[in-house]
């Protein structure tokens, strides 16, 4: 069934049954049967797991036997105070999230999906921040539930976004036999670390450099004073942000500068440099969502791109990947019982080497770069614990394989799960389908008959437009214009989720993917590409 | 069904066996699409903004004549301002919506180096021929397996200028502005390799040169320093801001400019003004130089030229970029009718080095080196900033980007041939 926002099938009466959901009462003893309300010939449930996470789910009267499966996106395992915005305020919730956009208030993706017939499921998960081990156990529950609620269930796509794309797959992987089609948005994963390494490059860059009192591991075990270490790192990391966007222009250093930070300040060096040489460690965009680095205030047309918007890009970016970073390695190093983040041989010389001549100008050319790099031995690099580093990747380690259906949609220019992560996508599948190619050759000549493998991988980019900065009076760019296209972080639309959930559906009803003309015009409607050629920098670590 | 006994799975790699890998596109049997990203406005334009018409002229020139092994070449030509992350933007304009069959002839060590990071050419097998950069990482085949050099290294510019300067100003107090990027890196890297060192070394970031303070600061260190000599190692609108700094200040030096910051033409079509202030300074090149209607090439591409933009002058930016095109069809033709990007870069591999090119210097390509030209000659700039050869004629050293030495070049450049087709 082809879905579509203008559905005519029960639409005005899942809206009306969705917009009464709340009425349902949930549980509070885990394991309860789900509790039921029925209006309108839509169902809506909602029950709490074995483990106290609490789900929902909803189906119509003409329910066709698909179910979307949701897993959101990260949530802080802290509240997060007002006084840090704008990181904060955040309360601590485990509400049950049944589909996308359903948090901000947007229902429309459910009730598409319901009034097309289709079941849509979700949990809240009993823990947040890093939470791959109970999102695992909730979504299977949350599946075998629903199908007892629903026995006609024939088929479950399961999608996810940024975390929640990491929980996505790690179902796929670990239950394959639970999961007909998968879609990731924006998806974390971890690949050799990579992860852990871009954030805690980033933050131990600013450390190094902005503020030596910066943490970048080595939390307390005790909560409260880890929560109190979190919010002095995150209060840091705006104070510092702040201090280098008001020094953009002269290039003056936060007064918290460390004493290497200082001396480069002394030699003439601009704490935008600084700056930009700590995005390209660690690997930071270089576009953002107001600054697409090839445009220029009027009067510096040309030498704004080249000396100041890579730095404005790196600051605007920055944001997300030390505050979240600072959130994820902390709850990271409690799971793993130790220190997860290891700068012990990484050779940050050889990280920015290719980019020194891109960006020559912002950096104030190789001698700067080199002076930056140099001071960087002043600071200890961080070692981390082997036994913790040994469970990271039980934990949250994906092995990337695609045995089921899957689309991925990413942003080029994302500011806190690198697009480097879909790349690894992409070429972890080129090798598993060459393996398989390779292997149908050669059953091919028992057989005498060859059969290619289905492709089971589709990739849709929110690509980065060429130019969209809009600039101030004073040539500052205009943070309150709208932001570019293909940057940020999860910036997705109704329609693109909708999108996705149609091709997803469509290929399941044929057993394979439509042909690539079809999948580029589905693509070009919702602002998508589809395009097999195009690729993004793997992460500097796997570089 | 498959003849299974033709498979030869064992030898396929990886990568063609991606499903989402098709042939390879910009390639007809009746055409062959090329994409080149420059500067065609901005900072960098004045000059540069000829070489892709240039090349169109001499593409539109083979056309007429019945094209490479029957196929008519298209050029696809962006404006990248000179700025590499816009040049990355570019270049993927080129690749995924016009679909080229190969770059060729990108300008700019920073912008190429961008784009062909970004872009990975080389993961996807892209053809880069013939960049308009002397950097000389890009003729390690290792590091940048489908990009081609066409100009000689920054290194052996720099190694050959050691041995003039050396040669011709021993005992003097002599000065070294340099890009402080790889372009000046490789220049300072030959610099050391030739033995020559500097009483002072004024290093610019890339870009800064256009800001006024930068040029006067340099003068004033100059003065201070008592310099005598100053070599040049850096792009044309350095060199303006040095010339032009200097005269102000009224401060008399020997100016030794490299190839790519003495190009007159670059600086006149940014100001004509600034021309005359050339009169008397040192230049290298390793093509004929445009003014010289004796040799054939010349003459051929002035006639090409005249008919193709009669309003354009004719001068080192066109003879830079019909030699790119020039290039690009010999390989294409060297490649052959059953023409595929792979089989484009072995051919250059393997028979790059016997191509008939206008350079006066040898062609360096092969398996383990992806170098163009290989030398330079010495001149001397008149007062309209024509450079012509020291004692009246080409007097051409060659070396490499190693240790080699620098030698006079016995080199003899074979007949063009027969219509330079």
């Amino acid at each position: 069934m082809k879905i579509s926002l203008k559905s005519r099938i029960v639409s005005a009466l899942a809206v009306t049954a969705l917009a009464g959901t709340v009425v349902v009462g949930a549980p509070t003893a885990a394991n309860a049967a789900p509790q039921c309300a029925t209006a309108s010939y839509v169902t809506q449930c909602a029950g709490v797991g074995a483990d106290g996470a609490p789900y929902t789910f909803i189906a119509a009267a003409n329910f066709n036997g698909t179910v979307f499966v949701y897993s959101h996106g990260v949530r802080p395992a802290i509240d997060i105070p007002a006084t840090l915005a704008p990181v904060g305020p955040y309360t601590k919730t485990n509400a049950a999230e049944p589909g996308p956009l359903a948090i901000s208030g947007d229902l429309t993706v459910i009730n598409t999906l319901v009034a097309a017939g289709y079941g849509v499921a979700g949990s809240g998960f009993s823990r947040q921040g890093v939470n791959t081990t109970e999102a695992l156990a909730a979504n299977k529950e949350l599946i075998a539930t629903f199908k007892e609620k629903f026995p006609t269930t024939k088929t479950v796509i399961a999608w996810g976004q940024s975390l929640g794309g990491m929980h996505t797959q790690l179902l796929a992987e670990r239950n394959p036999e639970l999961v007909d089609g998968v879609i990731l948005a924006c998806p974390a994963a971890n690949p050799s670390d990579a992860l852990i390494a871009y954030f805690g490059d980033a933050l131990w860059g600013f450390k190094a450099l902005f503020d030596p009192t910066i943490k970048v591991g080595g939390y307390s075990t005790d909560p409260a004073t880890r929560a109190a270490e979190q919010y002095a790192n995150i209060g840091k990391v705006l104070t510092v942000l702040g201090k280098l966007s008001a020094g953009l222009s002269s290039g003056a250093w936060p007064d918290t500068a460390s004493p290497a930070g200082k001396a480069l300040q002394a030699a003439g060096i601009p704490s935008r440099s600084a700056l930009l040489t700590v995005g390209l460690m660690a690997g930071v965009s270089t576009r953002s969502k107001h600054v697409d680095g090839t445009s220029g205030p009027t009067g510096a047309a040309e030498t704004y791109p080249l000396a100041v918007a890579p730095a404005v890009a790196v600051l605007e970016n920055m944001g997300a990947t030390l505050n979240y970073g600072t959130l994820l390695i902390a709850d990271g190093e409690l799971l793993a019982g130790g220190k997860v983040y290891d700068n012990s041989k990484t050779d940050y010389a050889a990280r920015v080497a290719a980019d020194a001549d891109i960006y020559s100008f912002a950096l104030s050319g190789n001698s700067a770069v080199a002076g930056i790099i140099g001071a960087l031995a002043a600071t200890p690099r961080e070692t981390a614990d082997a036994a913790a580093v040994a469970k990271i990747a039980p934990l949250i380690g994906l092995t990337g394989k695609i045995t089921k259906p899957t689309i991925i949609f990413q942003a080029e220019s994302e500011e806190f799960v690198p697009a480097s992560i879909v790349q690894w996508y992409i070429d972890g599948y080129a090798q598993q389908y060459a393996a398989a190619k390779m292997k149908a050759m050669a059953d091919a000549k028992k057989s005498r008959s060859y059969v290619t493998p289905t492709n089971n991988l589709v990739v849709l980019w929110a690509k980065t437009a060429a130019t969209y900065s809009k600039f101030t009076a004073a040539g500052s760019p205009d943070l309150s214009a709208t932001q570019g296209a293909g940057t940020g972080h999860c910036n997705w639309t109704a329609a693109q989720w909708l999108a996705a959930a149609n091709l997803m559906t469509t290929t399941l009803a044929n057993g394979k993917f439509p042909l690539g003309g079809k999948i580029t015009t589905t693509a070009r409607k919702v602002g998508f590409s589809y395009d097999t050629k195009f690729r993004v920098p793997l992460f500097k670590s796997l570089q | 069904m498959l003849a299974i006994a033709a498979l030869t799975v064992a030898t396929v790699p990886a990568q063609a066996l991606n499903p989402n890998m098709g042939s390879d596109p910009g390639i007809t049997a009746s055409t062959i699409k090329l994409g080149i990203t420059s500067p065609l406005t901005g900072i960098a334009s004045p000059g540069y903004n000829k070489i892709p018409g240039a090349m169109k002229a001499y593409f539109d020139y083979v056309n007429t004549n019945g094209g490479v092994n029957g196929r008519k070449i298209t050029l696809v030509s962006k404006d990248d301002q000179y700025i590499p992350t816009t040049a990355v933007a570019k270049a993927n304009e080129l690749i995924l919506r016009d679909k080229v069959f190969a770059l060729v002839g990108t300008l700019g060590t920073a912008s190429t180096k961008a784009l062909t990071a970004s872009t990975q050419l080389s993961k996807r097998g892209i053809p880069s021929l013939f960049v308009n950069t002397g950097w000389s990482g890009f003729a390690d085949p290792k590091a940048y397996p489908t990009t081609f050099s066409i100009l000689p290294s920054y290194q052996m510019e720099a190694k050959i200028m050691a041995k003039y300067v050396k040669e011709t100003y021993a005992g003097k107090k002599i000065a070294l502005i340099y890009q402080d990027d790889d372009f000046g890196r490789d220049a300072l890297a030959g610099f050391k390799t030739a033995g020559l060192t500097f009483d002072t070394y004024i290093p610019y970031a890339s870009g800064s040169q256009s800001l006024p303070a930068t040029g006067a600061g340099w003068i004033s260190k100059l003065k201070t320093a008592g310099t005598e000599v100053t070599v040049l190692f850096g792009v044309t609108s350095a060199s303006t801001a040095a010339l032009a700094n200097a005269y102000g200040a009224g401060f008399k030096t020997q100016w030794v400019l490299g190839s790519v910051g003495g190009d007159a033409t670059t600086i006149a079509a940014t100001n004509k003004a600034y021309v005359p202030l050339l009169y008397g300074a040192k230049g290298f090149s390793f093509a004929p130089a445009p003014t010289d209607t004796t040799d054939e090439y010349i003459k051929l591409f002035q006639g090409i030229y005249a008919a193709a933009q009669p309003t354009q002058t004719f001068d080192n930016n066109v003879v830079a970029g019909m030699s790119n095109a020039f290039l690009a069809v010999q390989a294409l033709k060297a490649a052959g009718a059953n023409l595929t990007r792979a089989s484009l870069m072995k051919v250059i591999e393997t028979k790059g080095s016997t191509f008939a090119s206008p350079f006066l210097t040898p062609l360096g390509y092969s398996a383990t080196a992806h170098i163009g030209a290989t030398g330079y000659w010495v001149g001397t700039y008149g007062p309209t900033g024509a450079l012509t050869p020291d004692g009246g004629k080409y007097t051409v050293y060659t070396t490499d980007s190693g240790t080699g030495p620098v030698v006079l070049s016995t080199y003899t450049r074979p007949a063009m041939p027969a219509k330079g087709l």
